[in-house]
């Protein structure tokens, strides 16, 4: 029974953690043994132990970052950003153009910072995967449960109308004035409030990341979290993985003492740059790993308005403009905070004031790309993944025609000026300067990007030669190796990968139990 | 002071926005926030920043003809000689960003400089995560 003060806080903020061990302080040389190693606690990760652990397996999860609980969630942006983002989210994708990546280092990985959307992959690339890619029950019908056990697990739902803000009426008005249909977004929330801090850790506890809901379920039922552990690379007997070796690491990733981790099976979800990383350090020859990157690129486009619209208020991508899917572009709209929107405006000193002095007048939009190219992770000197991409001419262009259609709608929307993400065009004073953008040749290097989406780099693939892992995210020619996150992406997907994850994560780890015997072994002793 | 922190001081001073309304005097605050972040960054970061700053340093008669170092110039010559880098390409501009992502995210997340701009997210959080737990609550009863 609560007491009245407990009932004062949202139930996310009194979750029980059993079963962690906070590896930051270990020094020495530890070992675990378990049915089954997880490395990493993010969508794939975070699901997959959950499954096994449903299956009646012991489950040790490995997390390199530190379990932040959400009643110590703030909303300075400095902050969170050392304690939940690699890196501090300083990571780099190499190339032309050079693009921005973050993701968490956190128990729940980039679930505890992303924001919240939650897609099905689209059926036309679903069916891809299965009619050209050859990919058995990837299709849109064989996928169809388990995009529903996801959004389930994830409590999909809708905003509600009090937590609109000025942004999301702006939004909307520009895309009816154009005649685009705003779709809804579907998000991984519980009574949302709109206080719009998803990226940096939902303080209200109302986003449905991994560290609210799947970890706490699984070490509920008997798993074991081991936070703090770097995973450097897997263990062999033969060609049978047999578990993994790795550092432990303090808050800021300087390595402490060692462990290794036995167990039958082995589940790589470190995220699509890690992973990689982790086989290619594990003696791990395959062409094919670490290629196939998607990046998933999303361009800045931030509108000015005469009239006050508190960005800060309300929540976020409450509505995203699919209309030009198909072309690859989505558009959606966020709140920036003020320390982190100042970099992508102009000018140091004086010229950087006067911009943001109108933060409250800002409306910050952008495009996301569903991208064509592929690049790859290859290992650096310090055996460190590092991501290499260049955008196709292609890419680009759709880059632009994305920018062009998030600034078109943002004028429609009453803008009196825009903020481009070129460094060639940063403004356009009116509509009818829209025509610029295509006037001027596409370059690479005058375009700012970011992702928070990269995929593919162990993807599935019937064909040793195209992918890492096979048709169940096995890793080719080994026994006991699983890949559990967006690596096995066989192609970019053009949304918010987060529901695709978990709903392949659950598809795989039913065809890994059903291969081990698991499934039947339960259902003779159910008998 | 190490020579590098004194290199930065003079950076934050060169980069941080002025008049507007944003001229609080923040700026101690503002190298106590970048050097918290310092810890956190991937090593070539970690390596590469400190040379930065000595390239900053060491810059003038390379990048402006001035036969000084960065730190003797006048505030506005220092601020001009900065903001030259964003269009030089390359390391400098690089750098710059680098520079600016980290000033501007400490500046401007100050909570004295929040205020100036009428931007209560901390309290709005407090307060909202009080009301969803009243409102979740009342639901389950």
């Amino acid at each position: 029974m609560t007491t009245p003060a407990e009932r004062l806080a949202p139930p996310e903020h009194r979750i029980a953690y059993p079963n962690v061990i906070a590896g930051g302080a270990l020094e020495g040389e530890r070992e675990y043994a378990a049915d089954a190693v997880v490395v990493g606690t993010g969508a794939g990760g975070a699901t997959t132990a959950a499954r096994l652990r449903d299956a009646g397996l012991d489950v040790v999860m490995l997390e390199e970052g530190a379990l932040h609980r959400t009643e110590t969630f703030v909303t300075d942006p400095a902050t969170m950003i050392r304690r939940l983002y690699r890196d501090a989210g300083t990571t780099m994708i190499l190339g032309r153009p050079p693009i921005i990546f973050v993701e968490g280092r956190c128990v729940g990985g980039s679930t505890v910072i992303n924001g919240g959307m939650s897609w099905p992959a689209p059926e036309r690339v679903l069916a891809h995967w299965e009619r050209d890619l050859g990919l058995p029950d990837a299709g849109p019908q064989a996928m169809e449960p388990y995009f529903t056990a996801a959004e389930r697990i994830l409590h999909v739902e809708p905003n509600q109308e009090d937590t609109f803000g000025q942004n999301t009426h702006l939004f909307l008005e520009g895309a009816r004035r154009l005649g685009w249909p705003a779709a809804r977004a579907p998000r991984n929330m519980r009574r949302c409030m709109g206080l719009n801090n998803c990226a940096l850790g939902c303080p209200t506890g109302a986003k449905q990341a991994m560290h609210v809901t799947e970890i706490p379920r699984a070490l509920a039922a008997g798993a074991f979290l081991v936070t703090h552990a770097r995973v450097d690379r897997v263990l062999w007997k033969g060609r049978r993985a047999i578990g993994v070796r790795g550092r432990f690491v303090d808050d800021a990733g300087r390595a402490r003492g060692r462990f290794r981790a036995y167990a039958p099976l082995v589940v790589l979800a470190a995220g699509a740059r890690h992973t990689p990383g982790i086989l290619k350090r594990s003696w791990l020859r395959a062409r094919a790993i670490g290629r196939g990157l998607h990046t998933h690129p999303n361009a800045k486009v931030v509108g000015l308005f005469d009239r006050p619209l508190d960005p800060w208020i309300g929540t976020h991508q409450a509505f995203h403009i699919h209309h030009f899917r198909e072309q690859g572009i989505l558009i959606g709209y966020a709140a920036v905070p003020p320390g982190l929107l100042a970099g992508a405006l102009p000018g140091v000193g004086e010229e950087n004031a006067a911009w943001m002095r109108q933060y409250n007048h800002m409306l910050t939009a952008a495009t996301l790309v569903e991208d064509e190219g592929e690049g790859r992770v290859v290992l650096g000197p310090d055996r460190q993944p590092y991501m290499l991409f260049d955008l196709s001419p292609r890419d680009l262009e759709t880059v632009h025609r994305g920018v062009a259609l998030t600034a078109e709608l943002l004028f429609a929307a009453g803008a009196r000026r825009v903020l481009l993400p070129f460094a060639d065009l940063p403004l356009l004073e009116g509509p009818d300067q829209l025509r610029l953008i295509h006037e001027r040749p596409p370059v690479p290097d005058t375009v700012e990007l970011m992702t928070v989406h990269i995929m593919g780099t162990a993807r599935m693939a019937t064909d040793p030669q195209r992918g890492a892992t096979d048709a169940s995210g096995a890793v080719h020619d080994t026994d006991g190796l699983v890949v559990a996150d967006a690596s096995v992406l066989p192609s970019s997907i053009g949304v918010n990968p987060q529901e695709t994850i978990i709903a392949l994560a659950l598809r795989n780890a039913e065809r890994w139990l059903e291969a081990r015997g698991v499934a039947r072994r339960r259902a003779a002793a159910a008998r | 002071m190490l020579p590098s922190t004194r290199i930065l001081r003079a950076v934050i001073a060169a980069i941080r926005p002025r008049g507007h309304g944003f001229d609080q005097p923040i700026d101690d605050d503002v190298l106590g926030d970048i050097q918290r972040f310092f810890p956190y960054l991937p090593w070539p970061l970690r390596l590469g920043l400190p040379l930065g700053l000595w390239l900053v340093e060491l810059g003038p008669p390379l990048f402006a003809r001035r036969w000084c170092r960065f730190t003797s110039m006048a505030p506005g010559e220092a601020a001009r000689y900065l903001a030259a880098f964003e269009h030089a390409g390359g390391l400098r501009s690089a750098l710059l960003k680098g520079l600016r992502t980290l000033v501007f995210l400490a500046f401007y997340e100050h909570p004295q400089v929040l205020a100036s701009l009428g931007i209560d997210w901390a309290g709005r959080a407090d307060a909202l995560v009080l009301r969803r737990a009243e409102l979740l609550d009342d639901h389950t009863g």
